[in-house]
């Protein structure tokens, strides 16, 4: 079944940014997008997620103003379990998209689909500016052999895992400390912080984890914001955008408690994830990167010179 | 579009904005003209006074239900009620509800109007005073009464030399609840033996800091009422004993009220209803006795009420004054029958009449109020405004010319006057908050065009550069509809923090040149000036909701002072690094440099142990301070300090490096004015500028675009300006360094230090946009001119359109008023005259 959200050719500057950003970037080719699997589980399910996180989020939301600390390390469990559920049920894990850095691709311009390959892409088919190539020759083995299911579920669960540890170990204390670069206070409410970032990071950063893993080149990406418009990069996108517009209500003088720290914050972070899986994935945002006007740079670059 | 049209449009747009703030201001405060001198008595002598002593009580934010409900602890007071000998009213304060202009409304009468508030707290510590103005106590002085004051020292600033004896407490430690009053409370047997006063005044402000500190259903709230009883318990039964009180009128009354929060300055009927009780044990006599305690009220409308301007007309007829010249406010009738006879009575009130007349004419001296001219054209029965006030006037001349002297004619002439007052005082009192529409429509329109004649540049430029030429548009919308919303005024601050945030994190995520990327400083200057911005932003806790919380400046660094003082001397080094780079290299040009940088950062500790020595209590400067010498007056040490910047800056802009190896002279330029805005800052805030130095060399590898740099300075100017501790709220005018090097008072001098001190943070950027910009081309400088006019334009008409729109709001004059001023401010003389005329002369000496 091909994906509904297939992205049209002409809509995919994967290549194009390569070749008018006038710096050949032969050596670091661009991370490709990610979709969802095209079966049929995997696409109802994509959409049930957002869904449910929010519905949860809107049916704890008394209990959340009431005492934040309390509600969110509750929450944290189970929000984790619906992440890791949909990245498991969703998307594919890392190695299977051909990252930069392994597949070792020079001309990106060129996409070399194989016949046998199809099945394992994972990505969309007809995305031309993908490089069709398998990561590692050793998943395609066990999954074509279609025998060793157990090796299946562990090619998903490993990937599972690794978001886990890196979620903990990285993504939040990273997360928290851009909260608190971004306005958050640090003398005070350290746990509401520290739980804030928590949840954004499994939010946006548990996808990105399972999909790109410990890819040097795809988080190159991500802290220069050039990845390509996903789902996984839209989501996490969105909980960024979310949250620093979720600050907007905070200095009101209505008086109510959810104007208090994390809950505005983490409004919008989850709108804003709910948003940004959703939209990223339309034909007329996947596979773009944000681009910023080069002929700006180079103005600025050739008066210097 | 050509350099040529884009430069005029520019310039004519920047002519266009301050007439458009002129016209809108005109509209918006209306002038009130104000009758100089004293009054005095025309020809005869008035009728025989009742009073001779005034004990004048006031309880800072004493709102009518404290006294009058059945759950106040004012009991004695409230038996007084029942047996007549004290009349109960409602005085009806209005906005703005603080203090001083309160205080001005219940001495002269008038009804300040905002630019008074304004001036007042504007002006020096000094000069805000009603010396010069005619008020109760004026007249009280000019009779050679003499005058004493306890309490809030409001009063000694606003009558300095009324005075015998006084001694004032601060409302400063809103925390001290009992302190406060004890200081007021422990005079007053003293005075009450005393018999050479004629008036007694006393404010009390421990009832207002419980009601900021925890409103009005806080615990402390009855014990203070008890507290406040038993003083007026105290001083009638002094009135009831001793002689020399025998005639002596005392008046218990709150300058304002409060709201269910605690706090005041708005209009709701909390804030606007304080007590008002005329007490002395003669008025026992007439018989008026009320029902005390009553049920609370929601409206808190007790008895009746008047205005708390009727207090000065009342006073001043009991006491056998002349009315003070500018009163508005309306004889009490109740306290009429404090005299026997009906002509007496229409003595007091035909005076009072008179002196309201002879205000409203000044204010409209196109009217005439001759009984035989507007006569003719009262038979249709106007009743109110300038003609209803006219009918009046002519009908109470009739009746008067009558002369028959009946009861009967006395009611009826009585009853005449009165009607001719209320309407007078309802005349003047409007046109103190009358707004002129169409002025203010003008107004709009006027900056309208102005934005309109810059909207094609800006349009162009915007197109040019689509994600910054976004932002913009966005930052600007976003203000825009940010003015409509008090909140947002009030903390204003947050948008700029926010903005700033966003902008440094989209500088972060743009591409970067070549070298940039593959540089490790470019990499970790967005994260860096993130962190920068993140200190900026705790600097100062500003606006209001949470002002209160700790900060750096003023919790931190206090507590540490070494920690301060470190930081302030790493400034100064590093300003001295800096000019020593900069300045010609010559032994002479540098030892120059260091002995002035030296010198202001000895000016910056002289002032700091003379001002506020409790930053070097337990620091290791200390010691040095004590060792200073004392001889060195800081007016003479800054006048130094300006000389030598004034030398440096002569000394960039006419020497010629015969070597070449100077700097071009703005960046020379630009090492004075940092020692210059550091001298007018506070000392805590010093270490701000070192922030701004390393924010510059982060923001300098990226090698932002024109318009980038135009859009960080611009974000920048605002955001420095809340962190150095600015704020949309009138009281937050820092006011601690606009005395530098001047000796006496003068307007000028002193209006250009406090702009500088109150806007370092934003010149500094303007400089600092020059060190920033790639290139210095006219027609890249007429585009970041086209911008900046534009932003200033739409931020001056949305908070125009506020104003207009929100003219009946309620906090009017409390937050969306001062936002205006604030706006004129920084349109005309941040925008017009720092960052245009400013920016082209460095521009100038650049391409020198």
């Amino acid at each position: 079944m091909a994906s509904p959200f297939s992205p049209a050719s002409s809509l995919s500057p994967a290549a194009s940014s390569s070749s008018t950003s006038g710096q050949p970037l032969v050596e670091k080719p661009p991370v490709p997008p990610v979709n969802i699997l095209p079966s049929p589980t995997s696409q109802i399910y994509s959409f049930v997620q957002p869904t449910l996180l929010l519905t949860l989020f809107a049916f704890r939301f008394d209990a959340l103003t009431a005492n934040p600390a309390r509600e969110l390390l509750n929450s944290l469990p189970w929000v984790l379990l619906l992440q890791l559920s949909y990245v498991m049920v969703c998307l594919p894990p890392v190695g299977t998209v051909p990252s930069p850095s392994s597949s070792k691709v020079t001309d990106t311009g060129s996409p070399v689909p194989g016949d046998g390959e199809r099945k394992s892409a994972p990505r969309s088919p007809s995305s031309p500016s993908v490089a069709l190539r398998p990561g590692k020759p050793g998943y395609r083995r066990k999954q074509q052999t279609g025998k060793n299911v157990w090796a299946g579920i562990w090619a998903k669960l490993m990937p599972a895992f690794l978001s886990l540890a890196l979620l903990s170990l990285l993504a939040t204390p990273v997360l928290a400390i851009l909260l608190v670069l971004f306005g958050a206070p640090l003398t005070t409410q350290n746990a509401e912080t520290m739980l804030c970032a928590a949840h954004m990071a499994v939010l946006s950063a548990t996808a990105l984890i399972y999909v790109h893993g410990v890819d040097g080149a795809a988080w190159k990406e991500v802290w220069g914001f050039a990845l390509p418009a996903d789902t996984v990069w839209g989501g996490a996108l969105g909980t960024g955008l979310g949250a620093w517009f979720g600050a907007i209500p905070i200095p009101l003088d209505w008086d109510r408690p959810w104007q208090a720290f994390p809950i505005t914050i983490l409004v919008g972070a989850y709108i804003g994830y709910a948003v940004g899986t959703l939209v990223s994935r339309s034909p007329f945002l996947y596979g773009k990167r944000i681009r910023f006007a080069p002929e700006d740079n180079e103005i600025a670059e050739k008066k210097k010179n | 579009m050509a350099a040529f049209p884009s430069r005029w449009t520019t310039l004519v747009a920047n002519l266009l904005v301050p007439l458009g703030l002129l016209a809108f201001s005109s509209g918006f405060f209306p002038y009130k003209p104000l009758l100089p001198g004293l009054a005095k008595w025309e020809d005869d002598a008035p009728p025989a006074a009742p009073f001779d002593k005034v004990i004048f009580m006031v309880v800072d934010a004493l709102r009518s239900d404290f006294v009058y409900a059945n759950d106040s602890g004012f009991l004695f007071t409230q038996s007084l009620i029942r047996s007549g000998a004290a009349l109960p009213f409602t005085a009806h304060a209005s906005s703005p509800t603080v203090t001083m202009p309160r205080l001005k409304a219940m001495t002269t009468g008038s009804v300040p109007s905002f630019l008074d508030v304004i001036l007042n707290i504007a002006e020096s510590d000094t000069s805000s005073t009603l010396a010069f103005q005619d008020t109760w106590l004026a007249q009280l002085k000019a009779r050679g009464d003499r005058l004493v004051m306890y309490g809030d020292d409001t009063w000694l600033k606003l009558f300095p030399g009324m005075f015998d004896r006084a001694d004032g407490t601060t409302s400063f430690f809103v925390s001290d609840f009992t302190e406060v009053d004890h200081n007021v409370t422990r005079h007053v047997p003293r005075e009450l033996a005393e018999s050479d006063w004629s008036a007694l005044i006393m404010h009390y402000l421990g009832l207002d800091h419980i009601g900021h500190k925890s409103g009005p259903r806080s615990p402390f709230m009855l014990g203070k009422q008890h507290e406040m009883d038993i003083i007026v318990a105290e001083i009638y039964e002094a009135m009831q004993q001793k002689p020399h009180l025998q005639s002596t009128l005392f008046v218990l009354c709150g300058d304002h009220g409060m709201n269910d929060a605690g706090n005041h300055g708005g209009s709701s009927a909390g804030e606007t209803s304080p007590a008002l009780l005329f007490i002395s044990p003669k008025l026992e006599t007439l018989g008026s006795r009320a029902e005390s305690p009553v049920e609370a009220f929601a409206d808190l409308q007790y008895y009746r009420t008047v205005e708390q301007a009727d207090i000065t007309p009342t006073l001043s007829g009991l006491l056998g004054l002349p009315i003070p010249l500018n009163n508005l406010g309306v004889f009490i009738p109740e306290l009429l029958e404090m005299w026997d006879h009906g002509s007496q009575k229409l003595d007091v009130l035909s005076r009072n009449a008179k002196q309201l007349l002879n205000t409203v004419k000044a204010t409209f001296p196109g009217y005439t109020f001759d009984a035989k001219d507007t006569a003719s054209s009262c038979s249709s029965g106007a009743d109110s405004g300038i003609q209803g006030a006219q009918c009046a006037w002519s009908r109470a001349q009739l009746l008067l010319q009558s002369n028959a002297d009946t009861s009967d004619s006395h009611t009826m002439i009585e009853s005449a006057l009165m009607q001719f007052s209320k309407i007078a005082q309802e005349v003047m009192s409007s046109t103190a908050s009358n707004y002129d529409v169409s002025r203010l429509s003008l107004g709009l329109l006027t900056v309208a065009v102005a934005a309109l004649l810059v909207l094609p540049a800006t349009y162009v430029v915007c197109a040019r550069s689509k994600h910054p030429g976004g932002f913009l548009v966005f930052l600007i919308v976003g203000y825009g509809l940010m003015m409509f919303a008090s909140s947002y005024v009030e903390e204003e601050q947050q948008f700029w923090y926010w903005m700033c945030s966003g902008w440094f994190f989209y500088l972060h995520i743009r591409p970067k040149s070549s070298r940039a990327r593959s540089s490790w400083m470019a990499q970790c200057a967005g994260p860096g000036l993130l962190l920068c911005q993140r200190f900026l932003r705790r600097w100062n806790q500003t606006g209001q909701k949470f002002a209160a919380e700790p900060d750096i400046a003023r919790t931190f660094l206090p507590q540490h002072p070494n920690v301060l003082w470190s930081l302030v001397i790493l400034t100064y080094a590093d300003s001295c690094v800096h000019l020593l780079w900069r300045v010609p290299r010559s032994i002479l040009a540098r030892l120059g440099a260091i002995i002035l940088v030296v010198l202001a950062f000895g000016f910056k500790l002289n002032f700091v142990a003379s001002d506020s020595p409790e930053l070097l209590e337990g620091s290791f400067l200390s010691s040095v301070v004590a060792a200073y010498p004392t001889g060195l007056s800081l007016v003479l040490h800054a006048r130094l300090v300006f000389f030598g910047l004034a030398c440096l800056v002569l000394s960039a802009l006419f020497s010629r490096d015969p070597t070449g190896s100077a700097q071009a002279p703005n960046k020379l330029l630009h090492e004075p004015l940092s020692l210059l805005l550091m001298t007018q800052s506070r000392a805590a805030n010093i270490p701000l500028f070192l922030v701004f130095r390393i924010q510059v060399v982060l923001l300098s590898s990226f090698t932002l675009t024109e318009l980038e740099v135009t859009i960080t300075t611009l974000i920048a100017q605002y955001m420095t300006f809340f962190a150095f501790g600015g704020s949309n709220a009138i009281s937050s005018v820092d006011l601690s360094n606009a005395y530098n090097g001047i000796g006496s008072y003068s307007v000028l001098l002193v209006g250009v230090l406090t702009f500088v001190g109150n806007w370092a943070g934003p010149i500094w950027w303007v400089s600092a946009s020059h060190l920033l910009r790639p290139d210095e081309a006219p027609v890249a400088r007429q585009d970041h001119a086209a911008l900046l006019t534009f932003h200033v334009a739409m931020s001056v008409i949305s908070v125009m359109a506020a104003c207009t729109a929100l003219r009946t709001h309620l906090f009017i004059w409390t937050v969306f008023s001062p936002k205006f001023l604030y706006t004129m401010a920084w349109a005309t003389v941040n925008h017009i005259a720092v960052n245009l005329v400013g920016g082209a002369g460095l521009a100038h000496l650049r391409s020198k």
